[in-house]
């Protein structure tokens, strides 16, 4: 028996080739979209899971509020690890990052940048999982000037993995030696450093300060802690520790620090929901997000659902070529049952193809797809054999699912009615696939509107005036190894015919420097008249080179002395600081971390603000003084032979460094890649997108087909009695506009809810255009229209004896 | 209480059919009664739309009268529910149509067998009764073909052949013929008389033809959906 219903279910779909062939092709195209999909949101999921400890490992966030700003944090204050050990129970160890902005590795005549460089307790190896192949993990990174590596940092300066006891020169003058060598960090990591500098030879590291947070601590709780009893007494502990050092710098107890509306917390967070859940200052990476985990998910959703419902849709249309052979069957005895088990038979069974169609899809498409995601994701035999069962499972569910509605409306016919020809069962049953067409175009409305919003915001921050100019501007790094020269060599590339100007500092907008402190505007410490601020340190060329324009009073100049206690303010800091007259009044700034002492500065100028970090947010105060600061160079070149200039600055720095790699970036191309995660996600949704619209479209198509054949005897008499061929196709399509009209109706105000909720997350956004709307609107119209107009053509077109004759 | 009689294969004791048309009730069987007996030949003649298909779907149960008794091999009908009434005719009753109705999927041996799988016939069983089945029909050279590869006159032989697979007691033929040229008509006339006569098959037939109604031992002559003249040859 079950023979035979494979049999007759792959003869079936074998006789239908057109139907068989729209219907695995719609299928196939949603599942390997819908697979490719659930591979990158487990991929997003499965973060830092290789950690063997990763459900007892946190990692402590710090929120401070003071004098009117606020800081989310993933770093905490230095002496916070040892404290925690060894005032509460709960903990079994911790460990502290402390980023460290990249070195200058040397080995032999190699002299490299490095950035993945970081500085590491040595307890790194009891919380986190990094297997060691060469050393001890146990007493690594114990001593001062000793360094952890990867296996390919090994290959890469030794050229072999065993490495223990070399030595490597780091920054042309530290010398640190090889301790261990671990297994590079997995890709799902949260981290991925390649040098682990013992934190023991870094001084900072053991400062006492509360008040300034630059480590990325983590703590690994005992298997009997309990999380929630344990962050219960953060407050205190914090409160008891934080709270003496509080009193000595401004004289505040913590009670009175809270009374005034600042506050300073201590939260954790668990190492598996760093990667999607955090995105804080200071954090070890550029982290996902659950937003577009979400998104993701939905959209894989959205078009398997529109993939079954064109699966449905075909099937129930195809009905009415089968309602013979359902009559024949029960005349021969079949009973309901049978016909229900032999049409969920053939269902199951396309089903399945399209799921192995869809698996080797996924597999040829996964390196274009991972391009497109910025991933690497592999289909492992493991996985491929872990997901079998469950494509087998899923293709029995869907294909029931999707078979059962067609089985269930198949079966029921009566013979005789069905024998008689008497029934024209074929569009019958028209409300549910009325009601499915209709759902098919509002999602696929929904998400043409949603790219256009998406796309259309990503222009608008590529093309919005940030109030700098980043076109042209190059930035060499790591200027600071020129130590003495840097002066001369920034006037010797000023001087270049190819370069407009110069200006020697790191702190450039979009950059990832920053230096965030807090100034007050009295010589006295009080937290009720200070502002927290980014204080950056630049030269008199700064905005001239960068083309910030001023709003009042003048910039740096290297003929005024007294500039060396001046500063330059944005307009949000002016704003911020609310003087009567900006201009001239003076402002205090602390020297040092512990807030001991001031220096006054005199506000000598206003500049026009400018966008120095992502769209999303608001523009902040910033100050500026002028120091030197060796963290970059920015070049604004001319726009002519640009190569040619690089290569002249290359002379300049080789004549000034003839043993160090000359690097550099583009400021453009910095700023692309900071807003690269957003333009994934554009190029992916509309990538999907067109798919959604596609598998619609090919659901569209054949439903039309099946319409068409079903009324060509109408169509031929139509036209023998004198119809137009433009109105046979008129009366084709209207039935199928109506749906797609229906569902733009639905799905505009979603879109439009869940659209401006998105843009909600930009401080700079463009709000949805009613074009965005129209444009969609009429998109989803055009296709639908071309889509059954092509049907209905052919149909009216067609000689009218010859349709008659063949009934 | 009518009766059935114990040599009827069938009997139709005032079974009317109508179908309501607004307020009217259009009658296609007004009335009727009809005895058959095992081995008997009948040819139902009569205009279209007399009521001759709505007669034969009656007796095949594939359609139900709305008034009236209905006994078919002492069973009430009318009285059985959907379920026995099927389990009854898979067992006793075959159909040939006009438009042979083969299904387009299934070869001529696949075809001839369906009736069989739906009877939960085991496959051993099956390949001899089809295998005999081809060789009496002499088509065992097409029993790979599929109906679209054969002439009408080949198709019908299937449908017979297809029909009386799972031995029927009564077989029930719609315009076996109308579809066929004379010659191809005749050879299925042959089959049936042989069939009626060697195995005493019971055979029903609804024809248009004068010549075609001769096969039979009797001839009932429809009109308005009551039997206007009954003769026995
Ligand atoms: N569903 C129906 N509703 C109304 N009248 C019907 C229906 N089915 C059949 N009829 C009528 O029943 C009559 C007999 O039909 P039928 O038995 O097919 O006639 P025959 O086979 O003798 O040509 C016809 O006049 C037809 O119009
Ligand atoms: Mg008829």
């Amino acid at each position: 028996m079950i023979k035979n219903y494979f049999k007759t279910a792959y003869r079936s779909l074998k006789k239908n080739k057109g139907f068989t062939i729209i219907n695995l092709l719609g299928l196939a195209l949603g599942l390997t979209i819908f697979m490719l999909i659930s591979l990158y949101v487990y991929d997003e999921l499965r973060y830092d899971r290789y950690n063997e400890k990763a459900g007892r490992i946190y990692r402590f966030n710090s929120d401070l509020k003071f004098g009117g700003n606020t800081g989310s944090y993933a770093v905490s204050p230095a002496p916070l690890a040892a404290a925690v050990r060894a005032d509460l129970p709960e903990v079994e160890s911790t460990v502290r990052f402390r980023m460290w902005g990249g070195a200058q590795v040397k080995k032999g005549n190699m002299n490299i940048h490095e950035h993945a460089v970081v500085f590491a307790d040595s307890t790194l190896f009891k919380v986190f999982t990094l297997p060691m192949l060469y050393g001890n993990p146990a007493t690594a990174l114990k001593e001062p000037n000793t360094v952890v590596i990867t296996e390919k940092m090994a290959g890469k300066y030794f050229g072999k993995v065993n490495v223990v006891g070399q030595t490597l020169t780091l920054n042309n003058n530290e010398l640190y030696k090889v301790t261990g060598v671990i297994k590079d960090v997995p890709r799902q990591s949260h981290f991925d450093f390649d040098f682990y500098l013992s934190m023991s030879g870094f001084e900072d590291s053991r400062n006492e300060s509360w008040f300034s947070n630059n480590y990325n601590t983590y703590v690994l709780l005992k298997k009997t802690a309990d999380v929630k009893q344990f962050e219960a007494k953060l407050p205190e502990f914090l409160r008891k520790q934080a709270g003496s050092q509080l009193q000595s710098i401004l004289h505040l107890t913590f009670d009175k620090f809270e009374q005034a509306g600042n506050y300073f917390k201590l939260t954790l967070i668990p190492l598996t929901d760093i990667h999607l859940k955090s995105s804080r200052v200071a954090e070890l990476s550029a982290n996902g997000s659950m937003e577009y985990v979400y998104i993701f998910s939905a959209i894989a959703v959205f078009i398997l659902l529109i993939a079954c419902v064109n699966f449905m849709n075909l099937s129930t249309a195809r009905s009415s070529n089968r309602a013979r052979e359902v009559g024949v069957r029960k005349v021969l005895g079949s009973s309901r049952n049978n016909l229900i088990i032999q049409y969920l038979t053939e269902s199951v069974l396309i089903t399945f193809i399209g799921a192995v169609i869809a698996l080797i899809g996924a597999r040829l498409l996964l390196p274009l797809f991972n391009q497109l995601a910025g991933k690497e994701m592999v289909i492992t035999p493991q996985l491929l054999i872990g997901a079998l069962p469950l494509v087998m499972a899923f293709s029995i569910v869907l294909g029931c699912l999707a078979g059962a509605y067609p089985a269930l409306f198949l079966s029921g016919f009566k013979p005789v009615q069905v024998l008689k020809g008497k029934l024209a069962v074929g569009m019958k049953g028209g409300t549910l696939r009325n009601f499915l067409v209709v759902f098919q175009f509002a999602i696929s409305v929904f998400l043409i509107i949603g790219t256009l919003v998406i796309y259309n915001q990503l222009q608008y921050i590529q093309n919005r005036n940030l109030g700098y100019n980043r076109d042209q501007v190059m930035i060499v790094q790591n200027v600071w190894m020129l130590d003495k020269q840097l002066p001369s060599f920034k006037q010797e590339i000023k001087q270049l015919p190819g370069v407009n100007n110069a200006t020697l500092t790191g702190y450039v907008p979009m950059s990832g420097y920053g230096n965030s402190t807090t100034v007050f505007k009295d010589p006295v410490i009080d937290e009720k008249r200070s502002m927290m601020t980014q204080k950056w340190m630049v030269d008199e060329d700064y905005v001239n080179t960068l083309g910030i324009k001023m709003a009042a009073g003048r910039f740096f100049s290297k003929d005024m002395p007294t500039d060396s206690s001046a500063v330059v303010i944005n307009e949000a800091a002016a704003k911020m600081l609310n003087f009567d007259k900006p201009l001239n009044s003076m402002i205090y700034s602390p020297q040092d971390d512990m807030v001991t002492s001031v220096k006054g500065y005199r506000i000598i100028g206003i500049m026009k603000d400018f966008n120095f970090t992502s769209l999303r947010e608001n523009i902040s105060p910033l100050v500026l003084i002028l120091e030197q600061d060796g963290g970059g160079l920015c070049i604004r070149t001319q726009t002519k032979n640009i190569s040619a200039t690089i290569a002249q600055i290359e002379n300049v720095w080789k004549k000034f460094s003839p043993n160090q790699e000359f690097s550099y970036s583009f400021m453009d191309e910095n700023f692309d890649s900071f807003y690269r995660a957003e333009q994934r996600t554009g190029k992916l949704f509309i990538i999907f997108t067109i798919m959604a619209i596609l598998i619609a479209c090919l659901g569209l198509f054949g439903l039309t087909a099946y319409s068409t054949e079903q009324r060509i005897k109408e169509i031929g008499i139509r036209k023998i009695l004198g119809a137009h061929v433009s109105g046979i196709v008129g009366m084709l399509s209207k039935d199928f506009l109506k749906p797609v009209l229906v569902a733009i109706l639905i799905a505009v105000p979603l879109a439009w809810y869940f659209m401006q909720k998105w843009l909600q997350g930009f401080a700079y956004r463009q709000d949805i255009q009613w074009w965005v709307v129209a444009l969609a609107a009429l998109t989803a119209i055009i296709i639908a229209f071309v889509t059954t107009s092509f049907q209905a053509v052919k149909a009216a077109l067609a000689n009218p004896v010859k349709s008659l004759r063949s009934e | 209480m009518p009766k059935s009689f114990n040599n009827n294969m069938l009997s139709l004791q005032h079974i009317s059919k109508y179908y309501q048309n607004g307020p009217n009730k259009a009658y296609v069987i007004n009335d009727l009664s009809l005895d058959i007996e095992e081995g008997e030949f009948v040819s139902i003649m009569g205009p279209s739309g007399s009521g001759k298909s709505t007669l034969l779907n009656i007796i095949g149960m594939l359609d139900a009268p709305t008034d009236g008794y209905h006994y078919f091999i002492d069973q009430p009908v009318h009285q059985l529910k959907e379920k026995q009434r099927s389990a009854l005719y898979k067992q006793y009753i075959g159909f040939v149509f006009q438009a042979y109705h083969l299904i387009d999927e299934l070869t001529v041996y696949e075809n001839i067998e369906t009736p069989l799988i739906y009877q939960d016939i085991k496959g051993s069983e099956r390949k001899a009764l089809v295998a005999d089945m081809l060789d009496r029909f002499g088509i065992v050279g097409k029993k790979d073909l599929f109906p679209s590869q054969l002439s009408g006159g080949q198709q019908q032989l299937v449908g017979v052949a297809r029909a009386l697979i799972s031995k029927p007691k009564l077989l029930l033929a719609d315009e076996p013929t109308g579809n066929l040229n004379s010659k191809q008509g005749e050879e299925i006339m042959e089959l049936f008389r042989k069939l009626n006569k060697e195995d005493g098959v019971t055979i029903v037939q609804v024809t248009h033809s004068e010549k075609n109604a001769q096969y039979g031992s009797r001839i009932i002559n429809l009109l308005d959906g009551r039997i206007e003249s009954s003769i026995t040859l």
